[in-house]
């Protein structure tokens, strides 16, 4: 196999690790609550500065400003839900896009107020692995076993606790969960919670690869909600799959034609599988 | 910037500059010994979003100074100029709304600034519809005036095809004596972010490497935003260029160039084109000494020159200019963004309103446009050491600088030294990058 055909494939796969997280987070939410966090994106920003700010300017250990950004995250998640959607649980879904989007532009202009429009690295790197003529990034790697780690936690949770059993069990049916004695608010707090964290789990992630800026989140975040949308909004398991199904066609897309017709491509997908299966690629 | 120390003082007090600047009206920032009649200028630029860390904002605190200076000397008859300011917010549907707010309510005959050839593109149509000055103090690409015959769009700054033809110029002339191998045997490859100036510069870059017969192994663009280049870098390495050209902005070259070294792309020379590569602060502060002997072409900032070479009174000029930058905005080494801002704004405040308000006694965007044709400055007339003089309206370049220059500077230890074109350079050019950089070629 050409060299840098395997290395593409390595980079699509990594790549959709990085994908992964962040569509983990939309999907729990959205499956849960039934309501999109248009600022996902700008969440894992905040998380992002946390720990740019803990370690380069505090000068903590970056352990310890991970370990920090992942419940100040949650935090934040929980905040949004008290504070923002749960005022709006009983509103029509465009008042709740559009307040989720308001706070998209809150948290973009309140980064650019405290830190300004600067971008800023943790200046942390870690040696490529070099397999022959393979070069594979070390940090991606990194973060990529952290998402997928990240990722069987949430599995397990998920499967294995009763409060995990009862967030599977709200999400497939809303409306019988109260009268079997399921509190849903309570659920609602939980699921935003974790949605948080797996923000902050992702803004660690992100943060050791990309510059962190106000404006970071349009990187990543429309092409999140695609994937989301792809695998099927609220299916966890599809949009995990999808989001290295995206990562490869974006970079074997790319090796072959160039980078930016590899996203044309990725779109061209995802408009066909809107057409051919609109509930999801991997949704029953 | 400077270091990335950030006190619980210093929060407070951007929050609070930042939010004063948000709520005092414009009117209110104008201030100096002139206190006549204000004479109204917009000023746009990119204040939040990409564009804004990618150099738009020095070029603003640049615009800002000069207006500031030019008011503490009396502005025009005693009346000052007062800068009606406007953020694009790096979008270009919001430079455009903007431009309709400045034109509409606010009743402006000129706007200056524009930093971004995405925005300048769509807005020089709505100036020259309009027949209002747009006074371009960034943006580069040749599209903008290209065999477009405009009459009310003027651009002082060099355009896209003067960066390709001093890149090109520099690699063929160092070719052989730096890289150790004739021109034409230069593997060349240009990667490029998808807007009008990554592609105007692109372009340019590529019919140069023709009309010169040397090899472009690789062309391709890219999104400013994309959040993953490695598939371009494992393509990159494959090609396995000498020379890498590359126009982008920012946070696009960080991530390329983090993915590059992560990837073990490996060249003999990098050359940038401006926006991003023009930012050495960020550059160096991001990747330290890895960014050594990288090249840029860009107008000159003008702390690289010999001020004693420049004409009388520009070296005094340039001088108090950094000084009161410097003192407003602490670097290491000052973009050329601000020299561009700062310099830009002068040329058409003293070279353009003044001659303007002074003959006809108003600022109507025709007696501006009067007033621009008419400027006659000699090379070493501006703090950038370019002259100027606008080429008429029959002229397939309508509205550009003609005398305008690009130069190719080479970074070292976060400072940036004029290395081309010989005439003016202050030092030659340390070529390949030395086996100690960590994206030299290993032999």
């Amino acid at each position: 196999m050409d060299p840098f055909l395997l290395e593409a494939v390595l980079n699509g796969v990594l790549l959709g690790g990085v994908f992964a997280l962040p569509v983990l987070g939309l999907n729990l939410v959205f499956g849960v609550v039934d309501v999109i966090w248009l600022c996902y994106a700008e969440l894992v920003m905040v998380g992002m500065y946390i720990v740019w700010f803990l370690h380069t300017q505090a000068g903590w250990p970056l352990a310890l400003a991970f370990a920090t950004c992942l419940p100040a995250i949650a935090v934040l998640g929980l905040l949004l839900h008290l504070l923002v959607v749960r005022p709006l649980l009983a509103a029509p879904p465009i008042n709740q896009v559009l307040a989720t989007g308001g706070v998209l532009f809150v948290l973009q202009g309140a980064a650019t107020l405290v830190f300004s429009t600067d971008f800023r690295s943790l200046g942390v790197e870690m040696p490529p692995i070099e397999l022959g003529e393979v070069f594979v990034s070390g940090t991606k790697l990194a973060a990529f076993v952290a998402a997928l780690l990240g990722a069987a936690v949430l599995w397990a949770f998920l499967k294995f606790t009763y409060v995990g059993t009862a967030i599977r069990a709200i999400a497939r049916d809303r409306e019988v969960m109260p009268l079997m004695g399921v509190d849903p608010h309570r659920i609602y707090l939980i699921a935003s919670a974790a949605g948080g964290a797996l923000a902050g789990l992702a803004a660690c992630l992100l943060v050791v690869q990309l510059d962190v800026h106000p404006f970071v989140g349009l990187s990543f975040g429309p092409i999140t909600f695609m994937i989301c949308v792809m695998g099927g909004l609220g299916n966890m398991l599809g949009g995990f799959l999808a989001a290295f199904l995206m990562g490869l066609i974006v970079s074997v897309g790319g090796f072959y034609g160039d980078t930016d017709m590899s996203y044309v491509v990725a779109f061209l997908f995802f408009i066909l599988v809107m057409f051919i299966r609109p509930q999801g690629l991997f949704t029953r | 910037m400077h270091g990335n120390e950030i006190t619980r003082r210093g929060l407070v007090q951007a929050g609070a500059a930042l939010g004063l600047a948000a709520t005092v009206p414009a009117a209110a920032r104008a201030q100096g010994p002139a206190r006549g009649e204000p004479l109204r200028v917009g000023v746009m630029t990119d204040l939040s979003g990409p564009f804004a860390g990618a150099g738009s904002q020095p070029l603003f605190w640049g615009a800002e100074v000069a207006i500031e200076m030019f008011n503490e000397r009396g502005g025009v008859n005693g009346r000052p100029v007062q800068a009606v300011t406007a953020d694009s917010q790096s979008k270009a549907d919001t430079a455009i709304n903007e431009a309709e707010r400045l034109l509409g309510q606010e009743g402006l005959e000129v706007v200056t600034g524009i930093y971004s050839s995405a925005h300048a593109v769509p807005l020089s149509g709505r100036f020259e519809q309009a027949r209002k000055i747009m006074w371009i103090t960034s943006a580069i690409s040749s599209a903008v005036l290209k065999d477009r015959h405009l009459r009310y769009v003027f651009r002082p700054t060099v355009h896209s095809d003067q960066y390709a033809e001093g890149s090109i110029a520099f690699i063929r002339e160092h070719a052989q004596k730096g890289l150790g191998m004739a021109p034409e045997r230069v593997r060349l490859a240009t990667i490029y972010e998808d807007g009008p100036y990554g592609t105007g510069v692109s372009s340019g870059l590529e019919a140069q490497a023709k009309a010169h017969n040397m090899n472009m192994v690789l062309k391709e663009a890219y999104s400013a935003t994309a959040a993953d280049l490695s598939t371009l870098v494992t393509k990159l390495r494959r090609e396995r260029p000498d020379v890498m050209l590359h126009v982008g902005y920012n946070p696009d070259i960080t991530l390329f160039l983090r993915q590059a070294k992560a990837g073990g792309l490996r060249f003999k020379a990098l050359i940038g084109h401006g926006a991003g590569y023009s930012q050495i602060d960020r550059l160096t502060e991001t990747f330290g000494k890895d960014v050594n002997h990288f090249c840029n072409v860009d107008p000159a900032a003008t702390e690289m020159l010999d001020w004693e070479k420049l004409r009388p009174g520009v070296g005094d000029l340039a001088k108090v200019f950094v000084e009161r930058f410097r003192a407003k905005h602490p670097m290491r080494d000052l973009p050329t963004h601000a020299s561009m801002g700062f310099n830009n704004t002068w040329i058409f405040l003293e070279n353009v309103l003044k001659p303007a308000v002074q003959k006809t006694g108003g600022m109507s965007a025709d007696a501006l446009r009067e007033a621009a044709l008419q400027v006659d400055i000699p090379v070493g007339g501006t703090i950038q050491g370019y002259g100027v003089k606008f080429n008429p309206p029959e002229d397939v370049m309508a509205g550009q600088n003609a005398r305008s220059i690009a130069v190719v500077m080479q970074f070292e230890d976060g400072k940036s030294h004029v290395v081309w074109p010989d005439a003016i350079a202050g030092r030659p050019p340390v070529l390949p990058l030395p086996s100690t950089n960590a994206f030299a070629a290993r032999s």
